[in-house]
């Protein structure tokens, strides 16, 4: 059984990642890889790992690559740029290429051939590959890279937060707080109060009130004082 | 003992033999299938109640086989597909949105006390995994792909825009979803949802009470992830025509129609598993073995009337609002529980 879903998640894997490469379409390259990730993920359950397992689906297949697809179904449609790129780039891509190629070969050759051969480890402890065994790991052994990648994790965060504003150009109206009760009382959004003209819907702006007399269409014997309007018209 | 799947599952307790593991896998799959009419039926008469008109009461004593007819009817209907509609992938996404809801019913424990059935020790549950909360919220990860593949391939704008709706709509939930259960987690030391419960045994008092606010985003985040009202952006009759389901009918959109149902069902037993105390009984501890998955049952109908409650209730939410609810309000509210419930586990007072 455990050589059966190995070589089925295995050569899923292969494929599918053969096909994020080579696949023109980007939609389903990028299928493709979800393919990929959840036959990892098979592989992470056979290597008595069912923890990384189910986080890699959490994490990727659930959240990092519907990101994916999200911006693929929007944006990508199927007029990717061919050829492409100035030959120095070119260039300096392949040449990472290749380093990339030639490092993984050494690593494969260097420790992986040698377990094949084997049969794996005779017993593994039961609590092996357990989340409470992981968290203890990561909070003694492995403290400082952790911490390291949760700060790399912190620092993209808000970078994408800071290049998402600049590019916006946010307007004056929109610098202020997080208010909760702008849920309460939301802009533009076609309630009864813009209906009768008491908000202007700006959308992005604070709802300012229209003053009757302000408007030239409005004739002087209409203006009879809408209740709560007249207080602290403008 | 012969595991079905062998030795790196091993974090997987299994009280008995293969066949018996076989005979509950179907056994859940039809227990599931067969609660979605009852549920369908439930949801029909109770909205008609709650709106002053008796719901369906043509066929059958009570209206009784009004979802028997509706679902005889679709599947008995033409399958038809867009012209321009991506051909395997329209096929597929209604299957994956099917297979993702029925594969977290087996995760819902239904007893702790392996039963005795016939001298074959059977424990009340598909799978009782060290993990199984984190099993749960992948495949309701892998769920979203079937309404976003869905609205994608059938290359329709209304479901394109649903299904991106969708895919916002779910990711940004999810992440409060999680958040809201760590302290439930927390308290319990564990993933397991038996272990949750047993928990909630020990303490003498439901997660509900000690974790309301826990309870409360995950509640309101749950109605999200399954698409519920005020959270039905994905298929706003009103703006989208169906949405993500717009260009499905017949076989197919029973499809997606039942995982609906499958999904309200698994989320109301999911509630009553984590913040309702599972099996248990309040103020009787010796209750019979065989009492606790009616327990679970009756709980479950409990949460499911009270979503239906809300869907006869509340208005749908504008997009923006859903966005904003999610990631400036649930989201800070749930990191804040996670933090106090975080300093009462390991506060030296306690």
């Amino acid at each position: 059984m455990d050589e059966i879903l190995f070589f089925v998640a295995g050569i899923a894997a292969v494929v599918a990642a053969a096909g994020t490469v080579f696949l023109r379409n980007p939609f389903y390259a990028v299928l493709s890889l979800v393919v990929h990730l959840l036959s990892l993920s098979l592989l992470f359950l056979l290597l008595y790992a069912p923890f990384v397992a189910v986080v890699q689906v959490m994490v990727y297949v659930g959240a990092v690559m519907v990101l994916y697809v999200f911006v693929n179904a929007y944006v990508g449609g199927g007029t990717e740029p061919q050829g492409g790129g100035a030959p120095t780039l070119r260039a300096f891509s392949y040449a990472i290429g290749l380093t990339l190629i030639a490092t993984i070969g050494i690593a494969i050759l260097g420790s992986g051939l040698q377990v094949i051969d084997g049969s794996g480890p005779e017993n593994v402890r039961a609590s092996f590959g357990s989340p409470s065994e992981i968290g203890e790991l990561l909070l003694t052994k492995f403290l400082l890279p952790f911490e390291a990648a949760s700060f790399l994790l912190l620092v993209a965060a808000i970078g994408a937060v800071v290049l998402a504003r600049r590019r916006r150009g946010a307007l004056p109206g929109e610098e202020r707080m997080v208010a909760a009760l702008d849920l309460l009382a939301p802009t533009g959004t076609g309630s009864m109060r813009e209906g009768v003209g008491a908000i202007n819907p700006t959308p992005g702006g604070f709802s300012s009130r229209i003053t009757p007399s302000q408007g030239p269409s409005s004739p002087p014997g209409e203006h009879d004082g809408g209740g709560d309007d007249d207080g602290d018209a403008r | 003992m012969t595991a079905l799947v062998a030795a790196p599952l091993g974090a997987v307790n299994y009280a008995e033999p293969w066949w018996a593991q076989l005979i509950k896998a179907f056994l859940i799959f039809a227990i599931g299938f067969s609660l979605v009419p009852l549920v369908l039926l439930y949801e029909r008469k109770l909205l008609g109640r709650f709106q002053n008109r008796p719901g369906p009461n043509r066929v059958g004593v009570y209206g009784s086989m009004q979802p028997l007819a509706d679902i005889g009817k679709l599947l008995f209907k033409e399958q038809f597909k867009p012209r321009g509609a991506i051909g395997w992938l329209f096929v597929a996404a209604p299957i994956i949105s099917m297979v993702a809801a029925l594969a977290t019913m087996p995760l819902i424990p239904f007893s702790n006390r392996p039963q005795d059935i016939f001298g074959t020790p059977v424990g009340l549950y598909g799978l009782d995994s060290e993990i199984g909360l984190l099993i749960f919220f992948a495949f309701s990860a892998i769920g979203s792909y079937g309404i976003l593949l869905g609205g994608w391939s059938s290359v329709s704008k209304y479901s394109f825009l649903g299904a991106m709706r969708g895919a916002a709509q779910l990711i940004s939930y999810e992440a409060a979803q999680g958040l809201a259960l760590l302290g439930v987690v927390m308290t319990t030391g564990s993933l397991s949802l038996s272990a949750i419960v047993d928990q909630q045994g020990d303490q003498h008092v439901w997660f509900l009470v000690p974790q309301i606010v826990g309870a409360f985003i995950f509640f309101v985040a749950t109605l999200a992830e399954i698409n519920r009202t005020p959270f039905d952006l994905l298929e706003a009759d009103s703006e989208l025509v169906g949405g993500f389901m717009t260009e499905y009918g017949g076989g197919r959109f029973a499809l997606y129609y039942v995982a609906e149902y499958v999904h309200l069902i698994v989320a109301g037993a999911m509630f009553s598993t984590l913040f309702l105390g599972g099996w248990h009984i309040p103020f009787w501890q010796g209750a019979p073995g065989f009492i606790d998955p009616f327990v679970v049952l009756a709980k479950t109908l409990v949460v499911v009337s009270v979503i239906i409650w809300i869907r006869a209730t509340l208005p749908r939410l504008r997009y923006d609002q859903l966005m904003s609810f999610g990631w400036k309000i649930l989201l800070p509210l749930a990191t804040l529980n996670a933090l106090v419930t975080a300093l009462f586990v390991v506060a030296p007072w306690s």
